[in-house]
C-alpha cells in the first residue's frame, strides 16, 4: 500500500481554468504532469519508476490526442498503483470502462457539468435547421442578402414533436429549452424514467420515436450499441422532412446515409456539432446548405469549461481521500 | 350596390384561398404602376378613384416608395383603410393617414410575428453570446474551430436580459429566455401589471443600459426612437455586453455599433435588421465575432401564412364593418 505522502497524482494534458485547484491538491500528493508528447513516449513513461506513486490520474477528450484513446492496450500498461481515472468530458467513449473495471480502476467523468452549454447548442441547432439557416447566414456576409433562388422559408418550432433519444442529463436539459417555444416532447431510453424525471415527455418505443417526430435530437451516449444507431433503415422509417440535430457524438449517426437523406430531400435540414471523423466532415454535408455546422464547440464556454476542470479535480480529492468517486461513469455504478 | 374595391399592393403568397374569398364582398383589384412616379400618377389620374381599402405588403415599399406625406396626400379621397402586413409599421407616415380628411386608418400585423420573430432573437442571442459565428464560418473554411481556436463562449445561464420595449415579442423572448437561466429585466413606456410581466422587473432606460448582459431590441421603429442606442447609450452599457436586434435597423446606430464592437466594449452582436437594408455596414461584415442574419425574424411556412391571413381578416373587417381589428396604436384615439 502506498503511504499518503509518497502518492501522486498525474496530470494529462493541460489545464485552462482550474490552475489554483489543481495546485491545492499538493497538500493531499505530489503532483506530476505529462502536458505534452505521444502515445509512445507516455507508455514508456508508465513502464519506468517515474509513475510508480501515481494513484489517479486527470485525462480528458483532448488529451486524447496526447497518449491516443484510452484502450485495452494502454489501460493494461497504466502503472500499477493507479486506481482512479478521473476523466474531464461527458463523453468517454475514448475509454475502455471494461477494461478499467477488470483491474479495479474506478472511472469518473462529468456530466451534469455539460447539461446546460450542450443543451443550448442542441437548441440553436434545432432553431437553426428548422430555418435552413446556413444558406442566409453565408448569403447576408457575401452581400447576396438571403441568397436569391436558394432562399426557402423555414418552420416554426410551435406545435412540433421533438423526439429525444436518450432523456439523460442533457437530453432533460433540451428538453426543458423546447417547451416553451410550443413544442411537445416524446423519448426513448433503454429504460423509462421516473415521472419526476419525465417532466411530461412520453415515453416511446425506439420505432415509434423514428416514426413520429418532427425533429429529432440525440443526446446519447457512444458505444458499441450505439454506433451507427441512426443509419439508412432508421432514416426509412423517419417522417418526410424531419430535422435531425446531433450533439451527442458523431459515429451515432451514419454520415454518409445522413448525405443521401438531406440529398433526396427526407431530412429537411440537419444541425450537427459533431462527425464521424473530427475534424474531418463528410463533403457531402459541406455542399448541402440545408445541413447546419458546428465545430464540436458544444461546452466551449469559460463558465462550463471551468465547471468541468473543476468537477474533475474534485473527483480527483475525493477518490484521494478516501471517499470515492463523485461521478462515477454509468457502467460502474454499484447497483442498489 | 357595386361592391368596395381593395387594392393590392405587393403579392398573395400563402393566403391565396382567404384572398379570393374576398371577392365575395369587394372587387379585387392591383396597380397598373411598377414604379413610385407611375404609382404617384396612377393615383393622382384618378385611375384608383373608389378604391375602398388596401392590403400593402412589406415588400410593396419597392415600388411604391415609403408612405410618406406625398404619396398619402394622393392616394384617393375614397380610401379609408391600409392593411399592413408587418408588425412593423416605420414605412407608414401614420400621422399623415391620420391628418386626412376623413382620417385614413392603419392597421398592423401583431401576435401572429411575436414567436417567430422571438425564436429568431434567442438564435442571435445564442450565437453572439456563444460566439459560434467564427466556428460556422471557419468550419466551412476547411479549418475546422479557426486557426487560432476562437476565444470561449459565455453562457446564458445566470446573466442579464435586458428588453428594450416589453410588448408581444418581447414577453414572448423572454418566456423562452427564462429556459436558459437568464433573469430578465425590461424597460417600456409603462411598467407591465404582474401577470405579463411575468417575473419580469421594470428598469428605467439607465438602469437597464447599466445592468444588462445582455441587450436585446423589441421596440417599434418611430420618430421617438430612431437611434434610440447611439455612442451615449453604448458607452452606459457594460463591457462587454452582447446586443440583440430583431425589431428595425433604425433604433440602432449602426456606425456607433461598430465603432464599440472595435473597441471590444460591446463584445458581440446579433442582427437581423439594418439601417439600410439590403446594405450592411462593412464594419459588421468584417467583424468574425458578429451574428448576421438577413431580416428574415418571420420567415417560416407557417408564420408568413398566418401573418397574410390575419391582414385579409383585417381587410374583411374594413370592407364589412368600416374597423379594423388591429388598429395602429397611435389612432386608437380616432375612433
Amino acid at each position: 500500500m502506498i503511504m499518503s505522502s509518497s502518492r501522486a497524482l498525474l496530470l494529462i494534458g493541460k489545464l485552462h481554468h482550474a490552475r489554483k485547484e489543481w495546485e491545492a491538491l499538493s497538500s493531499l500528493a505530489t503532483l506530476k504532469e505529462y502536458p505534452s508528447g505521444d502515445r509512445p513516449d507516455f507508455l514508456r513513461n508508465c513502464a519506468s519508476d517515474a509513475y510508480a506513486d501515481v494513484t489517479a490520474l486527470y485525462r480528458s477528450n483532448d488529451s486524447t490526442s496526447i497518449t491516443g484513446p484510452f484502450d485495452a492496450e494502454l489501460v493494461a500498461a497504466l502503472p500499477r498503483n493507479v486506481k482512479h481515472i478521473c476523466h474531464n468530458g461527458a463523453g468517454y467513449d475514448n475509454i475502455d470502462v471494461e477494461a478499467c473495471t477488470k483491474r479495479g480502476i474506478a472511472v469518473s467523468s462529468t456530466p451534469i457539468a455539460v447539461d446546460d452549454s450542450t443543451a443550448d447548442t442542441a437548441m440553436f441547432l434545432i432553431l437553426a435547421a428548422l430555418r435552413r439557416i446556413t444558406t442566409p447566414f453565408l448569403a447576408v456576409r457575401d452581400g447576396r442578402w438571403r441568397g436569391g433562388e436558394k432562399f426557402t422559408l423555414g418552420h416554426d418550432p410551435k406545435g412540433k414533436v421533438l423526439g429525444v433519444l436518450g432523456l439523460g442529463g442533457i437530453g432533460r436539459a433540451v428538453a426543458a429549452r423546447a417547451k416553451p417555444f410550443g413544442m411537445s416532447v416524446q423519448y426513448h431510453n433503454r429504460n423509462r424514467l421516473s415521472p419526476e424525471l419525465e417532466d411530461g415527455a412520453k415515453y416511446v418505443g425506439f420505432e415509434e420515436l423514428l416514426r413520429t417526430s418532427d425533429v429529432l435530437s440525440l443526446n446519447l451516449a457512444l458505444n458499441a450499441s450505439t454506433r451507427h444507431i441512426i443509419s439508412k433503415r432508421e432514416f426509412e422509417m423517419m417522417k418526410e422532412g424531419v430535422v435531425i440535430v446531433n450533439t451527442a457524438r458523431g459515429p451515432i449517426i451514419d454520415e454518409a446515409a445522413l448525405v443521401e437523406a438531406l440529398d433526396s430531400g427526407k431530412v429537411f435540414s440537419a444541425g450537427l456539432d459533431v462527425f464521424e471523423e473530427e475534424p474531418k466532415i463528410h463533403p457531402g454535408l459541406l455542399k448541402n446548405e440545408k445541413a447546419v455546422l458546428l465545430p464540436h464547440v458544444g461546452t466551449s464556454t469559460w463558465e462550463t469549461q471551468k465547471a468541468m476542470e473543476v468537477l474533475v479535480l474534485d473527483n480527483l480529492k475525493s477518490a484521494t481521500e478516501g471517499k470515492g468517486l463523485i461521478t462515477p461513469v454509468a457502467e460502474q455504478k454499484t447497483k442498489r | 350596390m357595386t361592391k368596395p374595391k381593395v387594392l393590392l399592393l405587393g403579392e398573395i403568397e400563402y393566403a391565396h384561398d382567404a384572398w379570393n374569398a374576398l371577392s365575395d364582398i369587394a372587387t379585387l383589384i392591383t396597380p397598373q404602376s411598377t414604379t413610385r412616379p407611375a404609382f404617384l400618377q396612377e393615383c393622382t389620374s384618378g385611375q384608383l378613384d373608389g378604391v375602398h381599402t388596401i392590403f400593402r405588403t412589406f415588400d410593396s415599399g419597392s415600388l411604391t416608395g415609403p408612405w410618406d406625406a406625398e404619396l398619402i396626400a394622393a392616394l384617393p379621397s375614397s380610401l379609408r383603410f391600409c392593411c399592413h402586413n408587418g408588425a412593423g409599421y416605420d414605412a407608414i407616415d401614420v400621422a399623415a393617414c391620420s391628418a386626412r380628411t376623413p382620417p385614413l386608418l392603419v392597421s398592423n400585423c401583431p401576435k401572429a410575428v411575436d414567436d417567430a420573430t422571438a425564436d429568431a432573437a434567442l438564435f442571435l442571442l445564442l450565437g453572439a453570446l456563444r460566439g459560434f459565428n467564427s466556428s460556422m464560418l471557419a468550419l466551412r473554411e476547411g479549418k475546422w474551430r479557426g486557426e487560432p481556436a476562437p476565444p470561449l463562449g459565455h453562457d446564458p445561464r445566470g446573466k442579464v436580459l435586458g428588453i428594450l420595449g416589453m410588448g408581444g415579442i418581447g414577453r414572448n423572448l423572454k418566456r423562452k429566455c427564462d429556459a436558459l437561466g437568464m433573469r430578465t429585466i425590461y424597460h417600456n413606456r409603462k411598467p407591465l401589471g404582474a401577470e405579463e410581466a411575468a417575473g419580469a422587473e421594470y428598469v428605467e432606460f439607465d438602469e437597464l443600459l447599466a445592468r444588462a448582459d445582455v441587450v436585446s431590441l423589441n421596440l417599434p421603429l418611430n420618430p421617438h426612437t430612431r437611434h434610440i442606442i447611439s455612442h451615449a447609450q453604448l458607452a452606459k452599457m457594460k463591457p462587454g455586453v452582447v446586443i440583440v436586434n430583431t425589431a428595425r435597423g433604425g433604433v440602432l446606430d449602426e456606425e456607433a455599433l461598430v465603432q464599440a464592437l472595435d473597441s471590444g466594449h460591446v463584445r458581440s452582436c446579433g442582427l437581423d435588421v439594418y439601417d439600410d437594408e439590403p446594405n450592411v455596414h462593412s464594419g459588421l461584415i468584417r467583424n468574425e465575432n458578429v451574428m448576421l442574419l438577413p431580416h428574415m425574424g418571420t420567415y417560416t411556412l407557417e408564420t408568413m401564412a398566418a401573418m397574410e391571413e390575419r391582414v385579409v381578416v383585417n381587410v374583411r373587417e374594413a370592407v364589412t364593418k368600416g374597423r379594423l381589428v388591429d388598429l395602429v396604436v397611435e389612432q386608437r384615439g380616432l375612433v
